[in-house]
């Protein structure tokens, strides 16, 4: 670097300071070692007083001033004080005149000269110190009068007119009490340069220098003839927000290159569904429990559209145990229960993405295939930390001549190694579309066994109607809960939380 | 999964001697029924929906027996002679329109072992577990169960006048009429309208003309209130839809098989009709396993007897025929309907263990789909810009429907709560959402999501189609048209489309700061200033702009480039 104006300081910190800051620091540099206080140092800058203490602070959150603190309380003389100790105390005067006249009547009080309300404060007090005879006309006691002179009163009324320090504090309670004299407290501040701030470098700037950078001043290139202030570069500086993918998102996106990475292809299918296709198609019974108003949600006001004739009149065959048209047999006995085509054209969000593996075999793939879809379904669930109207499976299925049950826990197996998981249960369980049905309970370090792979080999109720004749293995992983233990999540809504300053990592 | 809690004595009462806990539990694990929880005799139970025959007593234990190798084989199912002619259900034709179907048995206790408070309260308890999931809360079916004592056969189902009705009600105490009962009893209120309308209601009544129950509100208290000591009851179940009648009754006929009372079927006969003797409720189902199904479906080569064994060990009967097995199935398995069903209890009763798993070979590719790594590839497009990225839910609230004037989503027609009552059909809805609830939150606020939307389509199979958004949102100090309309071309010049912009009307938009982008008459984008009414509502203090790109709009475009 060189020295040449423009550049920052060479030496020491650079510390940014402002012109009447640089001023300040020289000025209490110039002094000495004896702290100043503030009043001092304006005078000595020959800056305002305001300004002198601005710098000050500024200076102090740099590091380069350190301050000592006095607190001090001084008594000064009010204007009535004042006017009291030019004239004599209210009660002073009343007894002068008691001793110059003897007794008086109350009417005759007002050539006293004495304001009403000093009238009475004076007999009040003379009276209490035993000094008024009770009754009126008012008259001096018998007995010890005090002696002429000022009274206690006004020796320190004089005590305070001259900034004495060593007053009777119970009478200056009772004078303040009186509003004739008022306590004042104050700080006063001496400041001294801290040894960074004895050691900072400050540079010559010749000149007024320049703060940010316009783009007037590089156009004409006066930058040139000025000196770049350096900046407090320790100062607080606005946040700044960077954005990043949504941790559940991106969760899942790396949940999908497991299913690649065994060789899977990608399918969707709608959220919006008619019942064909998320239950009629997959054997479920049109009676089932999952499928009433009570589980699965339904929308209003749209009508929607039975399936290909062909493929309806072969599952209401699957379904009413008949054998499929051009066919001698039946698959099965069928659900005894007639089928009613009208259902199949209800629209209802999509409960389970089995029905994207119903529409992928419709499309009556070329074995052998793997399929797998990550995507939303839709329950009519309360929402609470455990449940959500929306979650996620990803769904997989594999089809292919020979397939068996044994190759749907290899998957499994496969599935729970590539999430980092080794141990594994098989158990039974059910699903209306598969036969056998299995679930793959693995096991968490932390959680214990959870319940992570249901699935099965689809029914031929469901494979033989869509034209698929071979063996298709067929799950859905809940991917939400996992999702959950892997991101440390204990309340499901988290996953859809959106608040931004975690979003722009700044802080959960 | 339906659950109850089962007497955990009662079940091990029928198990042979020694069974611990331990095995037990394991055992459990290996079946369709799962522990929920076990306090004292109490023993809490969720099952698979096909197996509700393990949620009674009675069903457990004969599925544990199989398992633990103290049974084998179909239980043996005792029929009760049909020594007295007359048991019949005769149907009048007007039940028809409320609920035709009826079925019935009588079960008897064997000599010696009458009915117990036990036995009757598992019995209740299933009748209710079946009520409320074959039976679908009584409306598909319901039960009844009676002592024969009282009743003189035949039984006679109709329809009657309800003002004809008189009866004491089961735990009743007095007796009521009919208008009576309906008007004030709890069960007619929550049950009445199954079983009665028009003034008129179900009846079961015996030979005598004495009133066995109003189906399937309630039984009456003379002759429908079993108790210990009885030796001989009438079950029956009546229902509007066949199957689920079969079924119901099928399933409590476990309670009584497994404690070996017999069983005799009751014909229900209708005018005109050929009688039905209702032997097949009560016979066991025969179904035949192809040797090769299963061969097909295990993953392995079975002897022969082993097949035998382990179908003997799931107690179903089995006899090898010439390409197979010819299985019987008790009654309470409805769950067996054909051969597969019959492949997975032999796969089951083996045992499905990890260590058997074989990973199939990978002759396939994976691979996303192209129309999806678009979508990943504008996600990043937006991030790159520095857009925090929200995930929000497709359901959006009633509130922020009605915030932005002219929306018209889809609705739901059985929302759980207000709060996710519609299907969004654009994003800035649910963008709404987020800015209202970060309204504590610094500005600038900027934000992007690519997500799904629902949109009226009738066209589309369900009349609604799904279609996938990038919606940004950019609220701060300067914030103003320009910023959306330069997020749009941004990115569309990313994806090297050329747009033409011109004024629409937007919800929630303020009028002539609101415009949709089109590509040769398809509109791929629309971008406006939020409405200050809407942003004063939600609470946010700065000038507010938005921009939706229809990424399923413009994917055919870049697709089509890209493959050009």
């Amino acid at each position: 670097m060189s020295g040449v104006p423009g550049d920052a300081p060479e030496r020491g910190t650079p510390i940014a300071l402002s012109g009447p800051e640089r001023s300040v620091l020289l000025a209490l540099r110039s002094i000495g070692g004896s702290p100043v206080d503030e009043d001092e140092l304006a005078r000595q800058v020959g800056l305002g007083i305001d300004a002198v203490r601005g710098s000050l602070q500024r200076l102090r959150s740099k590091h380069l001033v350190v301050v000592e603190e006095e607190h001090a309380t001084s008594v000064a003389l009010t204007p009535r004080g004042r006017e009291a100790l030019a004239q004599g105390l209210p009660e002073h005067r009343l007894l002068d005149a008691l001793r110059r006249r003897g007794p008086i009547a109350m009417e005759d009080l007002a050539a006293l000269d004495l304001e009403p309300d000093e009238r009475s404060a004076a007999i009040g007090i003379l009276r209490r110190r035993g000094v008024l005879a009770d009754g009126v006309p008012l008259r001096l006691r018998d007995g010890p009068i005090p002696p002429p002179g000022p009274l206690p009163e006004e020796l320190v009324l004089r005590q305070v007119e001259n900034e004495e320090s060593d007053v009777d504090p119970p009478i200056v309670e009772a004078l303040e009490r009186r509003g004739l004299v008022r306590t004042q407290h104050r700080s006063v501040k001496r400041w001294s340069p801290s040894d960074e701030g004895r050691r900072l470098a400050l540079v010559d700037e010749g000149g007024t220098s320049i703060g940010a950078l316009t783009p007037a001043l590089l156009s004409s290139g006066t930058w040139r003839e000025r000196v770049l202030r350096p900046y407090d570069v320790r100062a607080p500086v606005p946040l700044v927000g960077g954005a990043r993918p949504h941790p559940y998102v991106a969760w899942l996106d790396e949940f999908a290159e497991v299913f690649l990475g065994l060789g899977f292809e990608e399918a969707e299918g709608p959220l919006l569904e008619t019942e064909f296709w998320n239950n009629d198609v997959l054997f479920m019974p049109q009676d089932h429990p999952a499928r009433s108003i009570h589980d699965a949600l339904a929308v209003e006001g749209i009508d929607g559209h039975p399936p290909p004739t062909d493929l309806l009149a072969r599952v209401a065959a699957a379904h009413e145990g008949r054998p499929l048209p051009g066919e001698a047999t039946p698959i099965g006995p069928g659900w005894s229960a007639s089928y009613d085509p009208a259902i199949a054209a209800h629209p209802v969000l999509r409960s389970q993405t089995t029905a994207v593996s119903a529409r992928f075999l419709a499309r009556r793939p070329e074995p052998p295939f793997r399929m797998y879809s990550i995507d939303r379904n839709f329950r009519r669930e309360e929402v609470d930390a455990q449940h959500h109207l929306e979650f996620q499976q990803a769904e997989g299925i594999v089809g292919g001549e020979g397939l068996t049950i044994r190759h749907l826990v290899g998957l499994f197996r496969s599935l729970a190694e590539a999430i980092g998981i080794r141990e594994l249960r098989i158990r039974p369980s059910y699903f209306p579309f598969t036969e056998p049905s299995i679930e793959g309970y693995v096991r968490h370090p932390r959680l214990g066994w959870m319940e992570v792979f249901p699935g099965g080999v689809f029914r031929p109720e469901v494979l033989r109607p869509l034209g698929i004749d071979v063996p298709v293995l067929a799950w859905g992983v809940g991917v939400t809960r996992l999702a959950m233990v892997a991101l440390g999540r204990n309340d499901i809504r988290e996953l859809f939380a959106d608040d931004l300053d975690a979003l722009r990592g700044r802080g959960e | 999964m339906p659950r109850s809690t089962l007497s955990l004595r009662r079940v091990v009462e029928l198990l042979p001697d020694g069974v611990t806990d331990a095995a037990l539990e394991e055992m459990l694990f290996s079946s369709k029924a799962e522990i929920e929880r076990r306090v004292g005799d109490e023993l809490e139970l969720s099952v698979t929906p096909d197996r509700l025959d393990l949620l009674s007593e009675g069903g457990l234990a004969l599925a544990l027996q199989g398992m633990f190798g103290a049974a084998s084989g179909l239980p043996p199912i005792r029929r009760a002679h049909a020594t007295v002619r007359a048991w019949s259900f005769e149907v009048d034709a007007s039940v028809d329109p409320m609920r035709p179907c009826i079925a019935g048995a009588r079960v008897r206790a064997p000599a010696g072992h009458p009915l117990d408070a036990g036995l009757l309260a598992e019995a209740v308890r299933f009748q209710e577990i079946l009520h409320a999931t074959v039976g679908r809360e009584r409306r598909a079916m319901s039960l009844g169960i009676y002592p024969t004592r009282r009743i003189a056969p035949p039984v006679r189902y109709a329809v009657e006048e309800i003002a004809s009705v008189r009866f004491v009600p089961l735990r009743g105490g007095s007796e009521v009429s009919g208008p009576e009962f309906f008007a004030n009893d709890p069960m007619a209120a929550r049950y009445g309208p199954l079983g009665s309308g028009g003034g008129r209601c179900l009846t079961l009544r015996d030979a005598g003309g004495r009133l066995l129950s109003l189906p399937p509100i309630l039984n009456s208290h003379d002759a429908g209130e079993a108790g210990p000591g009885d030796r001989e009851l009438l079950l029956e179940a009546t229902g509007t839809r066949s199957r689920a009648v079969r079924e119901g009754l099928r399933l409590l006929l476990v309670v009584f098989s497994a404690r070996g009372w017999s069983v005799a079927p009751i014909p229900a006969l209708r005018a005109g009709s050929e009688p039905a003797d209702g032997s097949p409720i009560v016979a066991p189902t025969e179904i035949e396993l192809p040797s090769a199904l299963l061969e097909q479906i295990a993953g392995t080569s079975l002897e022969r007897s082993e097949v035998v064994r382990m179908l003997g060990r799931a107690r179903l009967g089995a006899r090898t025929v010439r390409h197979g097995f010819r299985v019987s199935a008790p009654p309470w398995r409805p769950d067996l309907l054909a051969p597969v069903d019959l492949a997975e209890e032999v796969v089951l009763a083996r045992g499905v263990r990890p260590e058997d798993g074989v990973v199939p070979s990978t002759p396939t590719r994976g691979r996303r789909r192209a129309e999806t790594v678009f979508r990943r590839r504008v996600a990043t497009l937006l991030l790159g810009l520095g857009l925090a990225q929200p995930h929000t839910p497709l359901l959006v609230s009633e509130a922020s429907v009605a915030r932005l004037d002219g929306a018209a989503p889809i609705r739901l027609r059985n929302p759980v709560s207000s709060e996710f009552s519609h299907l969004r059909d654009r994003l800035l809805l649910s963008h709404v959402e987020v800015l209202a609830h970060n309204t504590r939150r610094g500005y600038p606020q900027r934000f992007a999501e690519v997500a799904p939307v629902v949109v009226r389509n009738p066209a589309a199979e369900s009349g609604g189609e799904t279609r996938y958004h990038a919606g940004t949102i950019v609220a701060q100090d300067s914030a103003g048209f320009a910023d959306a309309a330069a997020l749009v071309e941004y990115v569309l010049g990313e994806l090297d489309v050329g747009a033409v912009r011109e004024p629409a009307e937007l919800p929630g938009t303020i009028a002539g700061r609101a415009a949709r982008a089109r590509v040769a008459g398809e509109v791929v984008a629309e971008m406006g200033e939020v409405h200050p009414r809407v942003l004063a509502e939600i609470g946010v203090p700065v000038p507010t702009a938005w921009a939706e790109l229809d990424l399923t709009a413009l994917w055919p475009l870049v697709a089509r480039r890209d493959t050009a």
